[in-house]
């Protein structure tokens, strides 16, 4: 099976803390994986690291079969289609729902986005995206007028609207009431339906056991275990790094 | 080469002045982490309040100098209170914050304008003295002495009170983490307002001192402000003891500089200096990076 | 009626200023106090260039817009590495270093004395020496720049601009490199500084350094500040308010010089009660 995502020895450190610590696991394609661990466990400073946010320190990454990089600036992500939504959702905030979209789906250079020729096709993908969460009608209000679940389901309708072959999820469940909890895990598996690759950090053990195909567990920046969900949820280990938390 | 001590001397003159400036700078800077520029009108601020005194109320130096730094504390402290508290509790950003002083300085430095005239006007009559000492080849004034022992006097007394004092404890902490210091029980605006009083009489003094020395006009702040903050950044930002060195690095670089290129090109030299500062060392020599 | 046409001219050029800070400032997030700079450049390319060459208003005032665009690609480039309050120093440091070459670079500058004699527009033959002319003039440069700041706002490269005033770290991550965003705006910003720059020292016929120090450039700021952040229109406003405003002080009878300083008092005092109480300004679309 081929791989969308590889690290092999990745480590990032912080004043002397080793946040990820000599990382080596391999996201398959096409599918759920999700990514657990206890709080401070190097989750969200791994999906930093991918996503060109903080350098790396040691190690190498490889998006999608390309070659090994020690080094991934944030602007080279996109085009390696990969995206993801941010756990402490850092939206567009002071400009409305659906330029907060459309900006992942407009051109990306200069002299493009200033004589853009295909606007309305544009626009229809971001109409297309903000029904998908149901936000359309809230299309004009400012990203900061919205309440925070729909502040998350923005988060992700724009990395949606990015088309991005792999989708880096940072605990995109946290704080949602269930009805968006359900359309939210509809939206992964209508995903995964279309080949897509999505990397899942959540907390929520239900979830992670219905929708993952395959679950990587992370402790102290280490990787503590990863296999199916039933598996790993019942490694005597992984609980361990949870109630020793 | 005769000329080398007359030089060094300059340095060390400008570098006392820009340190006074800088340490009181830095110690704002290091409680409040925000660029405030209203603190060079400050220096305006004292040295005009020591004009008024010695020159409408016929008083003597020491009172004028006393009351050139009451007054710039309390203004100071008045900015503080009005200004930059306020905009705190709104956890405005540093931008608003900046933007704010930037204000303050125009509008403080304008109204002293307005109350004196922009005439340049000097403070000589105050010094009593118009002594001179000979260092090699070098001269000195009585006042540059003055100017460089104070200079000398704010870093040591600063020391003390930063590393002897539960006071300078606190202000350490809140140097460090504001949101922390609160935690653990410390009155952070409290602390803050204190430092606003000391950077302020400080700066206040530099402001005097400039007058005895050259003579005061209403912008001085801002020119005494820049290269106070270039001398802060290159010493370390938020570090007292950067700003001391910064400030004799600046002044050393400016006047044996200008030995170079001609004298008008020193703000040019300063802030091309601060710029690769920012660039490649922004937290300054003494500095941690944050 | 002569003063009126004054005050219009002024407030054209002081229009095309704000609403070029404006694209910088309110819509992309740089706190950028070095504008006077470009004014200057501008300025002082025009008067230069029309005394040493034959070259016509017209094309002079576009070669000084290209030399203060390539000026701003130079320091846009080094300030671009700094973020936030290091931006705006970084900024006022420029600012500074530019002020020091016009009053010093006394061979080219003239340093103090200014640069005196400047020729008014000269267009097939028509010269604009009547200044109800030169308002018309002004006023057409003022509609085109307007129109290319309201084209570049609306399109995608305006909402790229907003999105990096933002979060322009989330931004890079959908695959925006910022930098040269941020470099095209600040270089499209100077260069129309440099159109209002020549248009003040064609209509001044005299121009010296003092025009173009930090004070000129706080007071730009004051300008799209109080109008409001983020919006052309707010640009207009503002500017028409702080270049009325000055004339109303003078009504009050004070002296011209006490009444120069009282507007600085006006626009610094009018600086800290934005931040206080309102600091979206009249017609703003963003905050600070």
């Amino acid at each position: 099976m081929k791989n969308a995502l590889k690290t092999k020895n990745l480590s990032k450190e912080f004043g002397g803390v080793k946040a990820v610590n000599d990382l080596s696991i391999a996201i398959p394609k096409g599918n759920i994986t999700g990514v657990i661990g206890p709080n401070g466990s190097g989750k969200t400073t791994l999906t930093n690291v991918l996503t060109g946010i903080h350098c790396i320190d040691g190690g190498v990454v490889s998006i999608s079969e390309g070659g090994e990089r020690k080094r991934i600036a944030s602007h080279e992500v996109f085009q390696a289609g990969l995206t993801r939504t941010f756990q402490n959702v850092r939206l567009f905030e002071q400009i409305t729902v659906l330029d907060n979209v459309l900006i992942a789906t407009t051109s990306r250079h200069v002299f493009g986005s200033l004589f853009e020729r295909d606007a309305a096709e544009r626009l229809s993908k971001a109409e297309a995206v903000l029904n998908r969460v149901g936000l359309w009608e809230k299309r004009e209000a400012n990203a900061a007028e919205l309440s925070y679940g729909q502040r998350k389901l923005l988060e992700i309708a724009r990395a949606l609207a990015t088309d991005a072959e792999t989708i880096l999820f940072d605990e995109p469940y946290a704080g949602l009431f269930p009805e968006m909890v359900k359309l939210v895990s509809g939206i992964m598996r209508e995903l995964r339906e279309q080949g897509k690759t999505i990397v899942l950090i959540e907390h929520d053990m239900a979830l992670i056991r219905e929708l993952c195909d395959h679950v990587i567990v992370m402790d102290a920046g280490k990787l503590l275990a990863e296999g199916k969900p039933s598996e790993v949820l019942a490694d005597k280990a992984v609980i361990e790094a949870y109630l020793g938390d | 080469m005769d000329i080398v001590p007359q030089l060094i001397v300059n340095s060390v003159i400008a570098g006392s002045l820009y340190a006074l400036v800088a340490m009181s700078f830095n110690l704002v800077f290091g409680a409040t982490r925000f660029f405030n520029l209203a603190h060079g009108s400050l220096a305006a601020v004292g040295g005009y309040t020591a004009f008024f005194i010695g020159d409408s109320l016929g008083a003597s130096l020491p009172a004028a100098m006393l009351g050139g730094v009451i007054v710039a504390a309390i203004v100071g402290y008045g900015f503080e209170f009005l200004v930059f508290r306020p905009l705190r509790r709104r956890k405005a950003s540093n931008l608003v914050l900046l933007v704010a002083s930037l204000g303050a300085l125009t509008a403080l430095e304008a109204v002293i304008a307005i109350l004196f005239t922009s005439q340049f006007r000097t403070l000589s009559f105050l010094a009593g003295t118009t002594g001179i000492v000979h260092i090699g080849t070098g001269v000195m004034t009585h006042v540059q002495v003055g100017i460089l022992a104070a200079a000398v006097l704010v870093l040591i007394g600063s020391w003390l009170l930063l590393s002897r004092t539960s006071f300078g404890r606190a202000v350490r902490a809140v140097s460090d983490d504001e949101e922390v210091a609160k935690i653990v029980g410390i009155n952070t605006d409290k602390i803050i307002a204190v430092v606003f009083i000391i950077g302020s009489a400080v700066a206040g003094l530099a402001g005097v001192l400039a007058g005895l020395d050259t003579g005061i006009e209403p912008r001085m702040g801002f020119s005494l402000l820049l290269k106070g903050v270039i001398a802060a950044i290159v010493g370390g930002i938020g570090s007292v003891y950067g700003g001391f060195l910064g400030a004799f690095l600046l002044g050393f670089a400016e006047n044996f500089g200008i030995w170079y290129i001609s004298g008008e090109w020193k703000d040019a030299i300063a802030f091309a200096i601060l710029i690769l500062f920012l660039l490649f060392r922004p937290q300054g020599i003494l500095g941690k990076k944050r | 009626m002569e003063y009126l046409i004054h005050l219009a001219i002024l407030f054209s050029i002081f229009a095309i200023l704000a609403i070029s800070l404006q694209l910088i400032v309110g819509f992309t997030g740089l706190l950028s106090v070095a504008h006077a700079a470009f004014y200057g450049i501008g300025a002082y390319a025009l008067a230069l260039l029309l005394e040493h060459t034959g070259l016509n208003f017209f094309v002079a005032i576009l070669v000084g817009a290209v030399i203060s665009g390539v000026a701003a690609a130079l320091i846009g480039l080094v300030l671009s590495k700094f973020r936030d309050d290091y931006y705006a120093l970084g900024a006022i440091g420029f600012n500074v270093i530019i002020f020091s070459i016009l009053l010093n670079w006394q061979e080219v500058t003239r340093g103090p004395l200014g640069i005196p004699g400047i020729d008014r527009p000269e267009l097939l033959g028509f010269t604009f020496s009547e200044n109800i002319a030169f308002l018309l003039l002004a006023l057409v440069f003022l509609a085109i720049v307007y129109g290319i700041s309201e084209f570049i706002t609306t399109s995608s490269f305006g909402r790229a601009l907003r999105a990096i005033r933002e979060d322009e770290e989330a931004l890079s991550v959908f695959g925006y490199r910022t930098s040269f965003f941020k470099l095209a705006i600040f270089v499209i910003g100077a260069a129309m500084a440099a159109i209002a720059g020549g248009l003040f020292a064609s209509y001044i016929t005299f121009i010296d350094p003092t025009s173009f120090g930090i004070a000129e450039s706080v007071f730009m700021l004051s300008i799209i500040i109080f109008g409001g952040l983020g919006s052309l229109r707010g640009a207009l406003v503002g500017a028409l308010i702080l270049i009325l405003l000055p004339e109303a002080l003078r009504f009050v009878g004070f002296t011209p010089d006490i009444a120069a300083q009282m507007r600085q008092v006006v626009y610094g005092l009018l600086l800290v009660f934005l931040m206080l109480y309102r600091p979206q300004g009249v017609a703003g679309e963003y905050r600070l």
